[in-house]
């Protein structure tokens, strides 16, 4: 029996350099010309999820430096590494540390930049102000909105497009391919529009669907969908609109703890719920709920405590639905 | 087999495991050093301060340390004829020459109620008039009229209240002792609820450990108010709930003690309880989800004059209802707290597979919560061997595997334990000769 240690596809084929990205051809060229003049500025990658951002940081490094660009290479997370302080102590030793080699610089990727509040980017400038003769840094953020002009004016931009439907069709193809997967056309398509964009995703789902064995169906694209968002939320909306508060903020609870959602990601995939076939609800209360729902999502950014906005939220709900008696 | 109450547990062993109070300590160790000379220059010590500072301990560690034997008694039993006697015969009598010398205590004396017990007190002083050995008195109070009499018969040595690093200090060491897992902030707000009182920090930290092995802010918070009757959240909600004006409510908000954030829970716990009608439910979570909004301003931007909007608005979760109404509520405890504290093994779990995850795909862990492991769910939940595949690549834990394929795990595992006996090859080697077959 041959077994072999398996991955998640969304790495396992993720390109390794510049000339194995299958898109974004404009930004590709850009970063090979830094390949080919040995030096790069700072650079803000900036798109959607899922369209290349992090891999192209990863395939400059690797054209740059070769296979073993990790030991010049510093990838951290602005969500995950807590506060600037952490930040800054990592990126100090970071730059600090010498390692052999013939580079002429080391580079820093900060991953959802974006996240980080504008004190944090302030102190983040001066960062890189201080580390400029040593260091590259690479941000990468959803929103370039929400960096702040002067890291905007210090870096190079690059706008990530969100990926074409044949672009990441035939990236799918492709992996199938490679994992002698049988599929049918359709569901690739429905995997492409589930998606919305998003390559990695669309990898998760492919994964997922291939894993319930046999051929890739719509069907088997389905039910992996159904199955990994969790039926607690559709549950806890039915249960506030027919007014029982009390077993609805429970389903609540369930979900926040059993999945380790945050309150955004219960908001927005409730506004997803709103507006499926599933849920049979009157136009205009549609439209009521997600009102509401855009309100409590603003609040959340804001920095609002996630289930009591929540719990306000599902009150809302109890009362349109008596109101309109669904 | 109930466990041992704390206090007892770790009551200090010797005189330098008494905490602080270096100066009351030399006094009263003057003083004994004197009385074993056999020159007393007052029979009896009455030690005294705020409780929970070490005065019994110091009397018990010395009492070991010298080796003398200790004749406790609890002055309120001292009404009784038979204990005085008994407590009277001891004192009277002096020590063989190869018996233990004695050291005799009688706590809490200002418990003695003046008028009640006048018996109590002449028996006090009677003892002090015969006694051969040296008498300790404790009392939180020392300055009571009625203990003015006995109070001229002892050299007073007080102690202060214990600074709040001294009980930390003690509790850390507890913890360790007690394999507990500990944040300091959670013990520096025990600390700083038990006002320099080490035996009640003592006792709140084993409430607390009796809950969970890992102490945290939010679970002492949780435990810990609940000893607090002053800080009572019960009675602050029942205020809050029958106010029929706003600075009714507004005082009943600021008549607890609990901090901003625990109101908040305790409120919107209660909301349901206190509202069935759903116009006056959403009315009140409005209200509060308002005041929650500008207490996350305030953090974000420290601008502390939101303040007083953000206390408009929770009491306004008063006003809610339409008409006023009268009836028993019975209001319960933050469902969520217990909840966090319940669920800790599972969301470590979580995440820690999160990171994991998160380093394997260079996302960050709640992108990894949200978008990559509910995929990961489905793919255990129906392809037990493709999942131990997957769980061989990504060298999951026992406990990651459980918590993604629920209970179908044991399939799971069965395949990997084939999978890592069986193998030669290692994963890495593996994916190195497809990446270069490529």
């Amino acid at each position: 029996m041959s077994v072999e240690a398996e991955l998640l596809w969304a790495e396992k084929y993720r390109p390794k350099t510049l000339d194995e990205m299958v898109n974004q051809e404009e930004i590709i060229s850009r970063l090979k010309q830094f390949v080919k003049s040995k030096n790069m500025p700072h650079c803000l990658f900036a798109g959607p999820p899922g369209t290349g951002k992090t891999t192209a940081a990863h395939c400059l490094a690797r054209d740059l430096y070769g296979p073993e660009y990790h030991r010049w290479f510093l990838e951290l997370n602005a969500s995950d590494a807590r506060g600037i302080d952490v930040i800054r102590t990592t990126v100090k030793e970071f730059a600090r540390s010498i390692v052999p080699g013939p580079v002429p610089f080391k580079i820093i990727v900060l991953d959802e930049a974006d996240n980080m509040t504008a004190d944090a980017q302030q102190a983040l400038r001066r960062l890189m102000e201080m580390y400029t003769t040593t260091c590259r840094f690479i941000l990468i953020a959803n929103y370039p909105s929400k960096i702040i002009e002067p890291i905007q004016s210090r870096t190079a931009f690059f706008r990530f497009t969100p990926l074409k439907p044949e672009d990441i069709i035939a990236r799918l193809k492709w992996i199938a391919d490679q994992e002698n997967v049988k599929y049918d056309e359709e569901a690739m398509k429905t995997i492409y529009e589930i998606s919305e964009g998003d390559l990695r995703r669309a990898i998760n789902i492919l994964q997922a669907a291939s894993a319930l064995g046999g051929r890739i169906t719509v069907e088997a694209v389905y039910k992996v969908v159904g199955r990994a968002h969790p039926r607690e939320i559709r549950e806890m909306l039915k249960l506030a609109l027919d007014g029982k508060f009390v077993e609805a903020r429970d389903k609540l609870r369930e979900v926040m703890i059993n999945y380790g959602l945050s309150g955004l990601d219960i908001i927005k995939q409730v506004h997803r719920e709103i507006f499926s076939s599933e849920m049979k609800l009157p136009e205009d209360l549609r439209v009521l709920i997600a009102d509401y729902a855009g309100e409590v999502q603003f609040r959340l950014v804001e920095g609002a405590d996630d289930e009591i906005q929540l719990s306000a939220f599902l009150a809302r709900l109890a009362l349109l639905g008596k109101k309109f008696k669904v | 087999m109930p466990e041992v109450p704390w206090i007892i547990k770790y009551r200090p062993k010797r005189i330098t495991d008494v905490v602080d109070q270096e100066e009351a300590k030399n006094e009263f160790i003057a003083w004994l050093n004197r009385w074993l000379a056999g020159r007393p220059d007052k029979k009896a010590a009455l030690l005294h301060g705020p409780p929970g500072c070490g005065k019994t301990s110091l009397v018990e560690a010395t009492a070991k340390e010298y080796k003398l034997e200790l004749i406790e008694m609890n002055a309120s039993d001292f009404r009784r004829r038979e204990d005085i006697n008994r407590i009277a015969k001891v004192a009277a009598t002096k020590s063989s020459l190869f018996g233990r010398k004695k050291i005799i205590l009688l706590d809490e004396v200002d418990g003695i109620s003046g008028t009640a017990d006048r018996g109590a007190l002449d028996a006090i002083l009677e003892l002090l008039e015969i006694t051969k050995h040296p008498v300790v008195l404790t009392a939180n109070d020392p300055w009571d009229p009625k203990l003015r009499t006995l109070r001229d018969q002892c050299k007073l040595i007080g102690f202060k209240r214990l600074p709040k690093r001294a009980i930390i200090s003690v509790l850390k060491t507890i913890c360790q002792r007690e394999r507990l897992v500990c944040e300091y902030p959670a013990l520096d707000y025990i600390a700083e609820r038990a006002e320099g009182d080490l035996r009640s920090a003592i006792n709140d930290l084993q409430a607390v450990a009796a809950t969970t092995k890992r102490i945290t802010l939010n679970i002492v918070k949780a435990v810990v108010y609940s000893r607090y009757r002053e800080y009572n959240p019960f009675e602050m909600l029942r205020k809050l709930f029958t106010s029929k004006y706003l600075w009714q409510a507004k005082a009943a908000l600021s008549s607890s003690n609990l901090d901003y954030d625990m109101i908040k829970q305790w409120i919107a716990e209660n909301i349901p309880n206190q509202y069935s009608d759903p116009e006056e439910l959403w009315r009140a979570f409005e209200a509060l989800a308002r005041a929650d909004q500008y207490m996350g301003r305030i953090i974000k931007t420290q601008s502390w004059d939101l303040l007083a909007y953000a206390m408009d608005m929770e009491a306004a979760v008063a006003i809610a209802q339409k008409k006023p109404t009268y009836r028993f509520v019975k209001y319960s405890f933050p469902q969520k707290i217990m909840l966090l504290a319940k669920t800790r093994e599972v969301r470590e779990v979580r995440d820690a597979l999160a990171k994991v995850i998160a380093s394997h795909l260079h996302i960050s862990s709640a992108l990894a919560k949200s978008e990559v492991i509910p995929y990961l769910k489905v793919i255990f939940e129906a392809n037990p061997r493709y999942a131990a595949r997957l769980a061989l690549g990504l060298n999951l834990t026992e406990n990651m595997v459980k918590y993604l394929a629920g209970n179908r795990y044991r399939k799971v595992l069965d395949y990997l334990k084939r999978f890592r006996s069986g193998e030669t090859l290692t994963s890495r080697t593996t994916i190195r000769r497809r990446t270069r077959s490529k």
